[in-house]
């Protein structure tokens, strides 16, 4: 059955809608979480407030446990589903930039035009340097092309990688998750900021 | 004994722990076999899926695609006279040995086998099919078809459809970039370059899009 | 809200664009959309030439803007704005320690935008596109992003301490 729209259930266009509709609740979701601050989001890296630990490994681990199991009874075909490429020399050096990026500006992109959705100048400044920076590397995009392409991978999902089945993988996942969680509400309590 | 409190933590842990061990325990929702039946080749080669158009090759090599890998079906001795760029040597006569079977059976590079005809390549593909492995397709038409298609492409008549031109132009383009063929241009005179017009896309199966990208 | 049940509900946005659509979350790719078509207009013979936009060209057909990350992004801006209207959180405001001026919040999460711009080209998606939706396929890229942007933010934590604490 699904995805929909590889299967040509939906139309490009009602797909294009209906993206609009999951952005919808994606902004939601994100908001209501207490994304649109910049302060709760830079909370996690000094323990005081690990909203972000909590909601990206639930959201991570919803959505992979329900694709496994949807799979499981047949309803979409994991083949179908987009797998991230990986470039692992680029995607270890973005993943470098954009943490020392997160620590500074307090935001990630999504986060960031929830936050200006409701106001918060910070996040205005911070898509201005998202714009800045993607032209950046836009314009400059020869010199770092070999790096950019560079130990091409293919769609590897970890399971693969590791050659384990991908419900013994989801589960290590999920243990890695709890313990997280456990280490993330003792944080809280050991480092305990007034409310800000 | 401390007395468990019912957190959203312990309920949310609780519950994803039940439920990565349920996945955890039930075999891969695997509908396919690994091995095809001959009927199931016998079907796919009827519809002719294991070709790959040259164009569409041509465009990979001249982009450096890193996920095409051309695979040289011919003896050792033919291979060294000429190849395509970025081809490995895999005489049809050892397709089965084992130190080809990472090469041969994976899901990262797009493989695609070449001979001079495609009899050859049909065989090599038909080998690796039967073992179930993906990813493996023949160059339509082999280096015959690809020395008239890409190396030395007749100018369609003035008359022809637009996008005939504008094939023709990206076999010229393509031509030139590979370093081979005639060295004239489609349109007389004031034809400012050539570059690539992309090639329509290819296959039937829709790619699936995604990414940040 | 509480955080697990957030989570839980992005969880179930992931898992509702990867069976709608076959793919996962993203926010990135739509400032990327957004610049190319900005070039393309304001100066087509450079879009033409240079080579990033040319590639971007080869991959998508038609207006860049026609593109499923930007309605995706749209959507957020209005699902936030509701979300913030209805938990009365619509101000105009500049949010930072006391510690810290206005203006300094300003310049970091300026430098911190440009940074994350640069890094998002490179590691093919940012938090939402690479490393959640990444995460959620199971897919290598996806831990390797994650696990590089926690990891590099936990490790220069100290340094910005500052700004923050």
């Amino acid at each position: 059955m699904g995805p929909l729209v590889v299967n040509e259930i939906i139309s490009e266009n009602t797909n294009l809608l209906l993206a609009f509709f999951i952005g919808i609740g994606f902004g939601f979701v994100l908001e209501q979480a207490g994304f649109s601050s910049s302060r709760k989001l830079a909370g996690m890296f000094y323990g005081y407030d690990t909203v972000v630990l909590k909601v990206f490994f639930t959201g991570a681990i919803t959505a992979m446990l329900g694709l496994l199991f949807f799979s499981l009874f047949g309803w979409v075909d994991l083949n179908l589903v987009y797998v991230n490429e990986t470039y692992l020399t680029s995607a270890i050096l973005g993943g470098v930039i954009m943490g020392v990026g997160f620590i500074a500006g307090g935001f990630c992109p999504g986060t960031s035009f929830c936050g200006a959705a409701i106001g918060k100048l910070d996040a205005w400044m911070f898509i201005g340097g998202l714009f800045i920076g993607v032209f950046i590397f836009a314009e400059g995009f020869p010199l770092w092309e070999d790096l950019y392409m560079a130990n091409f991978m293919g769609y590897p999902r970890i399971s693969e990688f590791f050659g384990l089945t991908e419900g013994i993988t989801a589960l290590f996942v999920i243990l890695a998750a709890v313990a997280m969680f456990w280490v993330g509400e003792w944080a809280e309590k050991k480092f305990p900021r007034e409310e800000y | 004994m401390n007395k468990i409190t019912y957190t959203p933590r312990v309920i949310t842990a609780a519950v994803i722990l039940i439920l990565g061990f349920i996945i955890a325990a039930v075999p891969k929702n695997t509908t396919t076999p690994f091995k095809l039946t001959p009927n199931q080749i016998l079907n796919e080669l009827k519809n002719g899926n294991q070709y790959l158009e040259p164009d569409m090759i041509a465009q990979m090599i001249v982009e450096k695609n890193p996920s095409l890998q051309l695979i040289d079906v011919r003896p050792q001795s033919e291979f060294e006279k000429f190849s395509l760029p970025g081809a490995i040597n895999i005489p049809i006569d050892n397709i089965l040995s084992p130190e080809y079977t990472d090469i041969l059976h994976q899901d990262v590079m797009t493989n695609v086998f070449y001979a001079n005809g495609t009899t050859h390549a049909n065989e090599a593909w038909m080998l690796v099919r039967q073992l179930g492995y993906l990813n493996n397709y023949v160059l339509r038409g082999g280096l015959n078809y690809w020395a008239e298609t890409i190396m030395n492409p007749q100018h369609p008549a003035n008359t022809s459809p637009d996008d005939e031109l504008a094939r023709y132009d990206f076999r010229m383009g393509a031509s030139q970039a590979l370093g081979g063929g005639a060295l004239t241009t489609s349109a007389p005179a004031d034809a400012p370059s050539a570059s690539l017009p992309k090639p329509k896309p290819q296959g039937k199966k829709k790619k699936v899009a995604g990414g940040c990208s | 809200m509480n955080p697990y049940l957030a989570g839980v509900l992005l969880g179930l946005v992931v898992l509702a664009s990867n069976v709608i659509s076959g793919r996962g979350l993203g926010a990135s790719g739509a400032v990327k959309s957004a610049i190319v078509a900005g070039v393309e207009t304001i100066a087509p013979g450079h879009a033409e030439s240079a080579p990033f936009y040319k590639k971007f060209g080869d991959s998508h057909n038609g207006n860049p803007l026609n593109n499923w990350l930007v309605y995706e992004m749209l959507g957020v801006i209005v699902g936030g704005f509701v979300s913030g209207a209805m938990s009365r959180r619509l101000t105009w405001r500049v949010e930072h320690s006391p510690k810290i001026t206005s203006k300094r919040r300003l310049a970091f999460a300026l430098a911190g935008g440009i940074l994350f711009g640069i890094g998002s080209q490179f590691g093919r998606g940012c938090t939402s596109g690479s490393a959640l939706s990444g995460m959620a396929v199971l897919s290598l890229g996806g831990f390797i992003s994650m696990a590089a942007i926690f990891g590099t933010a936990f490790a220069f934590a100290y340094f910005f301490r500052k700004n923050w604490i």
